[in-house]
């Protein structure tokens, strides 16, 4: 009975240890730690006072609505739950079949559900978005229970994969069929959401077009994408979105012509598609030349060549650099406030010009910040992981 | 394929013929003020061109001092993440993480709505020494007053500088063929502040110290006359700039210091040398090697990051061709203006960054 008690004491020792050779190793070290805490332990004071006393979080629940939706119109929310639920299962089922959850992502992500359900969700969105939670859930452990097998497993991979690819079509069919939402009302952070989807979703094929189309040996084709990628990777994103706000419509054929929003949504591909098409073409510089050589040699065609034997190993290396594409698209989606459309920010902006609000720039700020920060960051650690199961670093 | 983009070209063209593609409509009058101008001096009267001209200094200014901050800042982040110090490395890497996850833009306008322009009046200025004051319509430090000779003298003191290379540069191959230490570095800084102060003394003493004041007019309304006079617009993109892009730069110094063997550290450190002599002799010289080429795309994002500051009315580039647009249409030769003045300083960064780049690399060897 006496093991706590011998316990305890090394783990002290360890304490101290790890205090010695950290933050105090040699006279410069421990004046700079003396001095970070200080400066630390103030800005940690301010930011809980601020926080927790000063803030006034009413700007943001009260605006909730502008801030997710903007002015999407009232009754058809019902139309963005089943891309919602269809989204977070296939999340989870391509978590479970893919990879695992660690008990730190466990804690993250319940983290997340109960700071949602507490703070944004309540009500009738409470428990549609509970029930998206426990879906997700149920389906991750569906998944892990039944993806031992390697048929199974590779059945599952297909399906998710298929998936996603019905989806983003699908969920505008949802929002916009039978009398539902033009693009022209979409809004807050819905709005973000689905650009950085669709920007992503197009400008991959895009992009893989463009790199392929520029190590073409036809001239025109070489030289006609490579003067779209350089003068698109030219010029700064705002000045495209001005550029599709005043000088697209002079040039899209009718049937494009509708709404500003597609302009600008067609832009963003345009510019996101050229910076994937740089980081595909170093991709496929990766590939050894002799891959080519060989599948040539045993008689494929130049199709079958590209597509299954030098894109995969292509796409495969770039992935950390993809993933990063994506977490900066999904950022500059908020330069769509600028041409002042109702995204989050722009909803964040309004919801701090209300009269009652005025002064509560920081709260209604810091809480979108949040939002975009735990996307990104998301994003981040989900392709360190995609890195380790490939092996790319380690290669 | 081919014949599907030559008749998609010859589409694009024929659309674009029925547009007005002339560039005459710059030498027209702006008909606009722009309240924040440096060395320009744009009246509503003066030409489209002369205001697109502010615009272009106004994003030249930002790109400059940001870049030069942003790697500072990044620097010292960078290393202070590799700190064997628990707490900085912890600190450095939470600053990191916080700052390059969040999108830029709602940076800028957090710094600007939140923090600059919450500041007091001008009424109730912060104030030190009467010389510093901060408020939320600026701030203003002691600088210099630059009168007519200035420019004469900023030639001379450029031709000082070639002057003082040049003599760094016969120094040292007498140095090299002589092998006695004759201070090249120490010699050719001498020279250089020696002819900057003759010429300084010449032109009739030019720039004169300049401390701002606070003045108040005969119906009592206060501002804030002479020195360096920083506006809340231009703060808050330079900071958000220099904040965001320090995040990344922190990474690839971090990076790239790791990417050296931890070998060449030991040595230098067993060779007796002490920590700033190993991080500026062995360490940051072959850890910039691996860095520029990351670095130059980081600056070319600052240089078109710095079109963000169009979200709070910064008269940059951007904003300055969409209120001319606004004003008198002509959108496509003016975005193709902005198109080409954005390349023409993307190019420019390159070019530098790949001439420092070939000269790290061969000195090396």
């Amino acid at each position: 009975m006496n093991a706590p008690s011998q316990l305890q004491q090394p783990q002290m020792y360890r304490v101290k240890d790890w205090m010695r050779t950290h933050l105090f190793n040699g006279t410069g070290n421990t004046i700079l730690t003396v001095l970070v805490v200080l400066i630390a332990g103030f800005v940690l004071f301010t930011v809980i006072r601020f926080v927790f006393i000063d803030a006034e979080w009413s700007v943001v629940s009260v605006n909730k609505r502008l801030i997710f939706l903007g002015r999407y119109p009232k009754g058809e929310e019902w139309r963005l739950w089943p891309p919602l639920w269809a989204a977070l299962g296939l999340i989870a089922a391509a978590w479970g079949t893919w990879s695992s959850l660690s008990r730190r992502d466990i804690l993250w992500l319940l983290l997340a559900a109960v700071f949602i359900l507490v703070f944004v969700a309540h009500g009738t969105e409470g428990l549609l978005f509970g029930g998206a939670v426990v879906l997700a859930a149920v389906l991750y452990a569906g998944v892990r229970l039944s993806g031992t097998d390697p048929t199974m497993r590779s059945r599952l991979r297909l399906a998710i994969i298929i998936g996603w690819i019905i989806l983003l079509p699908g969920t505008i069919v949802i929002i916009t069929a039978f009398d539902g939402v033009q693009p022209a009302l979409w809004g807050g952070l819905m709005l973000n959401i689905l650009l950085a989807t669709f920007g992503i979703g197009f400008a991959l094929p895009l992009g893989i077009a463009l790199a392929l189309a520029r190590s073409s040996s036809l001239p025109v084709v070489k030289w006609f994408s490579t003067a779209i990628i350089e003068i698109t990777r030219g010029g700064p994103l705002v000045a495209w979105l001005f550029i599709a706000r005043f000088v697209l419509p002079a040039f899209l054929p009718d049937i494009l012509n509708t709404d500003v929003i597609v302009n600008a949504l067609i832009i963003v591909i345009l510019f996101t598609g050229a910076y994937i098409a740089e980081i595909v073409r170093g991709g496929l510089q990766s590939v050894p030349p002799g891959q080519r050589e060989a599948a040539d040699a045993l008689g494929l065609s130049g199709f079958n060549v590209t597509v299954f034997i030098i894109l995969p190993q292509a796409l495969k290396a770039v992935i950390p650099a993809l993933v990063s594409q994506m977490i900066s698209l999904w950022k500059d989606t908020t330069l769509f406030s600028i041409l002042s459309f109702t995204d989050a920010l722009g909803g964040a902006k309004a919801a701090f010009s209300q009269a009652q609000f005025v002064g509560r720039q920081k709260e209604a700020l810091i809480f979108i910040g949040l939002i975009f920060w735990a996307g990104s960051f998301g994003m981040s650690r989900i392709s360190r992981r995609i890195e380790k199961y490939l092996g790319v670093g380690s290669r | 394929m081919s014949v599907l983009i030559v008749l998609f070209v010859f589409y694009l063209i024929d659309r674009a013929l029925d547009l007005d593609l002339g560039f005459g409509f710059l030498s027209g009058p702006g008909g606009f003020a722009i309240a924040q101008q440096w060395v320009t001096d744009y009246q509503s009267s003066d030409t489209r061109w002369d205001a697109y001209l502010v615009g272009i200094v106004n994003t030249v200014r930002l790109i400059l001092i940001g870049i030069v901050f942003a790697m500072v800042l990044g620097t010292l982040m960078g290393l202070a993440r590799l700190s064997s110090n628990w707490l900085v490395s912890t600190i450095a890497s939470v600053y990191v993480e916080t700052i390059r996850n969040i999108p830029l833009l709602i940076q800028i306008i957090f710094l600007y709505t939140a923090v600059l322009l919450q500041l007091p009046r001008i009424s109730d200025t912060y104030s030190a020494f009467d010389i510093f004051y901060l408020n939320n319509r600026s701030l203003a430090l002691p600088f210099f007053d630059a009168d007519g000779s200035a420019g004469i003298w900023f030639l001379l003191v450029a031709l000082s500088a070639v002057a003082a290379w040049a003599v760094s540069r016969s120094l040292k191959r007498r140095e090299e063929s002589s092998g006695s230490n004759l201070h090249p570095m120490a010699m050719s800084f001498a020279v250089f502040i020696l002819l900057a102060a003759i010429t300084f003394v010449i032109t009739g003493s030019p720039l004169n110290p300049d401390a701002p004041s606070l003045m108040t007019t005969g119906v009592g309304v206060q501002n804030i006359q002479g020195g360096l006079q920083v506006t809340p617009e231009f703060a808050a993109v330079l900071l958000g700039l220099v904040i965001y892009t320090s995040s990344f730069i922190a990474e690839i110094i971090r990076g790239s210091i790791q990417a050296l063997p931890g070998g060449q550290n030991e040595a230098a450190a067993a060779l007796g040398l002490n920590f700033y002599q190993r991080m500026t002799l062995i360490v940051l010289p072959q850890a910039m090697r691996i860095a520029i080429p990351p670095l130059t795309n980081q600056f070319l994002n600052l240089t078109k990051n710095s079109s963000l500051a169009v979200a709070i009315a910064y008269p940059e580039m951007v904003l300055i061709g969409s209120t001319i647009i606004n004003g008198v249409g002509h959108a496509v030769p003016m975005f193709i203006l902005i198109w080409a003045t954005y390349l023409a300083m993307s190019l420019l960064i390159s070019i530098v960054m790949n001439t420092l780049n070939n000269r790290v690399q061969l000195a090396g060897r």
